[in-house]
């Protein structure tokens, strides 16, 4: 990949922290992550089941609130905004991929595309032009009629891409984008997120792949809410077959195990 | 009650063995239910309304039923027949010839005299006077009346004291109570044109004998009334108030006479002598045999069978109204469940796929569902019981209203049995419905559910189709061909049914949506129609019949509308211009997506929406129509004075008020009539009119036999031939709505007096198409006379006021001057609509009933759209990612209740203007007459407004909560 960063970053996370609660029960799932991300750059983030990276992902994004720590977006920090405009900005700077697509059901493939647009106020005519000129650059041309039922996995999820680049954002962020598909079609949708990053696209992609992992130019390694490596993949991947650090033949998740603790103290 | 019984155990045994048996069945339906607790009660919360409406109509039925029972107690006592003459003399003998051996099985026998009488206080220090224009006075021994039956206290007379003497009078609590009369007070009594005071000496209780005030009601409650409001006043006053009539106003020689009675008791109390009535009636028939004059009724016997049959018809006329509101039920039982399979269809197709069998799934899923159907059924019946008693409560408040004059203390009951019944009828339907939409739901193709696609069509599945379409059709066509033969329901839904089916057959051959829309147009219009094409066959259609109308108009209209509605998403497109209007494009784009989940909610509220505008019409209509139907009436008078009849006013004293311009003076008796369709002879006013009648005008007929050009011709032929009548509509009908058979011109029937059993043919050369003031068959005074005799006694009379004189105002006055004669002097129109607003108030109370119904449409959209937040929790999560505002979330689902709420109500509310012009303008369904159409806009506007905004309020809930998902928490749950 040959995306280009530039030297001010365009998302600055420090010390953020995250703590999942139900009941008396806490999971800690980050616990001080500081992270940097340049435009147009290709940043995988890896690392074992269980172990944060969507909550990495959801807490950078604004997804999901932190309970501790900061994430600059462009200098502003989205977790001191209300949630009216963080949802703003989120429609405007931020693009989204999931494993399962989360396609709306009863549009067809082109209403699905077009929806950023809308919803960011751009006249319904363009947003229509525009999305079904960004579903044929993703090779849809011919199905824009099709509600989501009717597409095949991997067009499903080239729907899913279409619809988080549409609206040309700053970010986009991708959650297992290969997970749902077989190898052939992965491989078709990771060659689209590299045309895609070529482009000038910054993008982040969890992932479980290692070849997603070693194609990208920079590879953030998670395990136990933190972030344990930051680098060139060939780096800090190394020998090892599956990327995360361990030889999956020896089996077995290393994520945080759950431990009760006291109540947190008000931020 | 066996049926259900079989039924129920049909329905229930399966779970009950699946329980015992298949602890996995049974641990996957418990712990579905308990998984989602909140919506297990909204569940049973929706489904329970249907049983609540079943049991409160069974509610209501008792209690009628019960109340009119009461008054066997409170006017009868132990006794059981009545034997009735005009002539007081022969009383002794009659008496005699039944007494004297007794007639094997009865306890006694009981001779009394009875005079209808006003009464009143003397006036007090400022000249005011308490009168009871209906009192009754009775003459009876009061030892021989504690001795009727085996027990003094059910007599009314335990406690009673010796027969009254001199100027000593006893009155019933009834009347005391009315009078404000207490011991040792003074009672005035009127009758025969003179007046005489009594002390009163005691106040004893309405009930048994001293409650017993002659019958003589009138209409399907005329023996319902509760305990007379009677002066026993000593033997002989009857007699020496007729020997001497003085200055006091009334004509003593046109009063009813006093009419005996010898009561006879049979063995067994109140209620357990009514089933031996049968074996002690025919030995009393012959001892009387060879006695002129005397009528023999077995009171008691008629009037238990009249309560049981008065609470039939109300338990039937609850229940076939709240028929609406069971259906509306019924396919919020089918919309839950469908969303549950949905909701759960990857896990459905994961059981598939791992091994269990189609049938284990119906049975699992019927599990759950008979575990919420019960719940239901038996929360029903507890409700039911109270909306029960809230109908009861507003159904007093009407009978009290206008002038049917019933006068019953309500007592309300809820048999076991009933409320039995009620819930077992609920869980019979709830679990039909959950075993059908179970096994629907089981017709899953595996894969694609665990892979959460739709099903693909099959050839089967075509097959099927064809065969079942093919099947309707042969079945709508011969109930077609039935209903021409005179079957009124097969002519109604024969044709729809044969149009529904032929949808699969047409759609082979046309494009599908044409199919859909040619056929539902077909289905759309017929029942319309059918009133005017069939009137022959349509004519005396009951409230059941318009149910199925209902039901298929609704089925067809909705269908319609379904099918059609791409015109809503693509105009929810054009506002979404500029992002604006994208809560409304979210909004519609999933009712227009899952459209049978749509067409059950349209159903729902259409249907109920249909009979309420349906309903509202008619209130308007009535209300509206006050001044006219008073113009047909009144021939010309302002006043009908209505007086009592042992003391009537005289024409000759009205015609001396100074506001008083003309008479006409109008005979009235209570004799028994036959008729095609009332086989039995039947209990009905007649009244009899001169030629003083039409001398201002005629009542408006709403048809005539073609022979008289005119109404007044066709009165005038009635004047001079004793052989024929007019009659109204509503002649011999009994219960309410439109009249089920009828008198037409050129028709005849039979009147009886009943003291001499002759009987009289009478054609009919008019209808009226209204009865307000139950005037019954106008025949000719004279030939009235010479059948009944003193029984016509002329109570009633029209009177035309002076110009320039206020009808109300001088009705007052006239009823203050005239008290002595118990008078009642009121405007036509004020008649009118005494009697209007008691019909608007059923109206009302249905309309209230049927408001439950909506309930369960309102509930329905509830429980729907919390479980669609359920079910689009990932979606609502990725809109939110992308940058949906909350607002815009909470304004979709606002919004797709509103597009629901509010295309059934106007589906309903056009259906229901619709249908009710079509049968007011073009039919005869209900009559002859032109009753008009007016569009009831107020209505109409809560109507609209109230159904919606509490939509909205059902919808706001989890409206709210799909706002406030947290994007990161729906996709973690979902990923």
């Amino acid at each position: 990949m040959s995306g280009v960063a530039t030297t001010e970053p365009m998302l600055e996370a420090t010390g953020v922290r995250k703590v999942y609660r139900t009941g008396a029960l806490e999971v800690e799932a980050l616990r001080g992550v500081d992270l940097r991300i340049h435009a147009g750059e290709l940043v995988c983030v890896m690392g074992p089941s269980g172990n944060g990276k969507t909550t990495l992902l959801n807490c950078l994004s604004g997804l999901d609130s932190i309970d501790a720590g900061t994430v600059l977006v462009d200098g502003e920090d989205i977790h001191t905004m209300d949630d009216a405009r963080r949802t703003e900005h989120r429609a405007r700077r931020m693009g989204f991929i999931f494993q399962s697509f989360n396609l709306i059901p009863v549009f067809t493939a082109l209403e699905n595309v077009e929806l950023p647009l809308l919803v960011t106020g751009v006249p319904a005519a363009e947003a229509r032009e525009r999305a079904a000129a960004m579903l044929a650059r993703v090779g849809l041309s011919q199905r824009l009629k099709n509600r989501p039922t009717e597409l095949s996995g991997g067009e499903q999820q080239r729907v899913a891409i279409a619809r988080a680049l549409v609206s040309e954002p700053a970010i986009v962020w991708a959650d297992e984008p290969t997970g749902n598909l077989d190898s052939e079609t992965a491989a078709a949708v990771l060659d689209l997120l590299r045309e895609v990053h070529d482009a000038g696209q910054t993008l982040v992609v969890v992932t479980h792949d290692p070849t997603i992992g070693r194609s990208g130019q920079r590879l953030v390694q998670v395990r136990d809410g933190r972030v344990t490596a930051d680098g060139a993949p060939r780096d800090i991947l190394g020998g090892l077959p599956d990327g995360n650090g361990h030889d999956p033949a020896a089996g077995g998740r290393r994520g945080p195990r759950p431990r009760r603790t006291r109540p947190l103290r008000a931020r | 009650m066996v049926v259900l019984a079989v039924l129920l155990g049909l329905l229930l045994l399966p779970v009950v063995v699946d329980a015992v048996r298949h602890g996995e069945l049974r641990r996957l339906a418990i712990r579905n239910i308990n998984r989602r607790r909140g919506e297990a009660v909204l569940v049973v919360a929706g489904s329970m309304l249907g049983t609540a409406i079943i049991t409160s109509a069974f509610v209501v039925g008792d209690t009628l039923g019960a109340s009119i029972r009461d008054t066997a107690r409170t006017t009868l006592g132990p006794a059981d027949v009545s034997v009735q003459t005009l002539d007081v003399g022969q009383l002794a003998e009659l008496a005699a010839r039944l007494a004297d051996p007794p007639v094997a099985g009865t306890d006694g026998v009981l001779p009394l005299v009875i005079a209808r009488a006003p009464v009143a206080t003397p006036a007090d220090a400022a000249g005011e006077r308490r009168a009871e224009p209906h009192g009754v006075l009775v003459e009876v021994d009061f030892e021989a009346a504690r001795r009727l039956g085996s027990d003094p206290a059910i007599t009314g007379f335990a406690g009673a004291g010796p027969t009254p003497t001199g100027d000593e009078a006893v009155l019933t609590a009834a009347l005391a109570d009315h009078l404000q009369l207490g011991v040792g007070d003074t009672v005035e009594v009127y009758a025969y044109g003179t007046e005489r005071a009594f002390r009163v000496r005691d106040v004893i209780e309405s009930v048994g004998v001293a409650g017993f005030g002659g019958g003589g009601g009138r209409g399907v409650f005329g023996a319902a009334q509760a305990g007379a409001r009677s002066v026993l006043v000593p033997p002989g006053t009857l007699a020496a108030l007729r020997a001497t009539p003085s200055g006091a106003p009334g004509p003593a020689g046109s009063a009813a006479p006093p009419t005996g009675f010898v009561l006879v008791s049979v063995e067994g109390g109140v209620y357990e002598s009514a089933g031996r009535i049968d074996t002690v009636l025919p030995e009393v028939e012959r001892r009387l045999q060879g006695v002129a004059g005397v009528q023999v009724t077995p009171v008691k016997q008629d009037l238990l069978e009249q309560a049981d049959a008065v609470g039939r018809q109300f338990t039937e006329l609850f229940s076939t109204v709240g028929g609406f509101s069971v259906i509306a039920g019924v396919l919020l039982l089918v919309n839950i469940f469908v969303m549950l399979a949905e909701e759960r269809k990857v896990e459905l197709g994961m059981l598939r796929a791992v091994g269990m069998k189609r049938g284990r799934l119906v049975r699992g899923f019927g599990m759950e569902g008979a575990a919420y159907a019960t719940a239901a059924a038996v929360a029903g019946a507890l409700v039911g019981i109270g909306v029960g008693r809230v109908i009861v409560y507003v159904t007093e408040g009407l009978f009290s209203r206008g002038d049917l004059g019933i006068d019953v203390t309500f007592r309300f009951a809820a048999e076991p049995a009933s409320i039995l019944t009620g819930l077992a009828i609920g869980l019979v339907i709830s679990l039909v419905t959950v075993w059908a939409t179970s096994l629907r739901i089981s017709r899953l193709n595996v894969i694609a559910a665990i892979r959460d696609l739709p099903d693909p069509p099959g050839v089967s599945h075509r097959t099927r189709s064809l065969a079942l379409g093919a099947a309707g059709v042969v079945a709508g066509g011969l109930l077609f061909a039935a209903g021409l033969a005179g079957a009124r329901a097969g002519a109604l839904a024969g044709l729809p049914i044969a149009a529904f089916s032929a949808i699969p057959l047409l759609a082979r051959l046309l494009p599908r949506r044409l199919a859909v829309n040619v056929l539902c147009a077909v289905a759309l219009v017929w029942p319309i129609a059918v009133f005017s094409v069939l009137p022959g066959v349509m004519d005396g259609a009951d409230i059941a019949l318009f149910v199925v109308q209902g039901v298929l108009l609704v089925a067809a209209a909705v269908t319609l509308v379904t099918v059609n509605d791409e015109a809503f998403g693509q105009l929810a497109e054009r506002l979404s211009v500029a992002g604006r209007g994208l809560s409304m494009r979210l909004g519609l784009a999933y009712p227009l997506a899952r459209r049978f989940r749509t067409a059950l909610l349209l159903g729902m509220y259409a249907l109920v929406i249909f009979t309420l505008t349906f309903m509202a019409v008619f209130s308007r209509l009535f209300a509206e129509q006050a001044p006219r139907f008073t113009e047909e009436v009144r021939a010309g008078h302002h006043l009908l004075v209505e007086s009592n009849p042992g003391n009537p006013v005289s024409t000759e004293a009205l015609l001396e008020q100074p506001e008083v311009e003309a008479v006409a003076p109008i005979l009235r008796a209570f004799p028994h009539f036959t008729a095609h369709y009332q086989p039995e002879p039947m209990p009905w006013a007649v009244t009899g009119i001169d030629e003083r009648l039409l001398a201002h005008g005629v009542p408006v007929l709403a048809s005539r036999v073609p022979e008289y050009a005119t109404d007044e011709e066709a009165f005038r032929a009635v004047l001079a031939d004793p052989g024929l009548a007019v009659v109204s509509e509503f002649f011999l009908q009994r219960g309410g709505g439109p009249p089920i058979d009828r008198l037409r011109s050129g028709q005849t029937f039979t009147m009886i007096n009943p003291a001499s059993g002759e009987a009289r043919e009478l054609t009919v050369v008019g209808v009226l198409s209204a009865d307000w003031m139950f005037t019954g068959p106008m025949v000719g005074a004279g030939g009235l006379v010479d059948l009944l005799g003193p029984q016509a006694v002329p109570t009633r009379h029209y009177v035309r006021l002076a110009a320039g004189v206020e009808p109300d105002e001088a009705g007052v006055a006239l009823t203050g001057r005239f008290l002595a004669n118990g008078a009642d002097a009121r405007s036509f129109e004020t008649i009118i609509r005494s009697n209007l607003s008691q019909q608007e108030g059923f109206i009302g109370l249905m309309e209230g009933f049927l408001g439950l119904g909506l309930l369960i449409g309102i509930a329905g959209l509830g429980v729907v759209m919390v479980r669609a937040v359920r079910e689009r929790r990932r979606q609502i999560g990725m809109l939110r990612a992308m940058g949906f505002p909350a607002r815009t979330v909470r304004g979709a689902f606002l919004l797709e209740a509103t597009f629901i709420a509010l295309q059934g109500i106007l589906i309903g509310v056009t259906l229901g203007l619709v249908t009710s012009y079509q049968l007011l303008a073009n039919s005869s369904t209900f009559g002859d007459s032109d009753l008009g159409f007016l569009v009831p806009w107020a209505g109409l506007a809560v109507l609209l407004a109230v159904p919606l905004g509490a939509s909205l309020l059902a919808a706001a809930w989890p409206a709210g909560q799909a706002s406030r998902i947290r994007p990161a928490v729906a996709l973690r749950i979902a990923e």
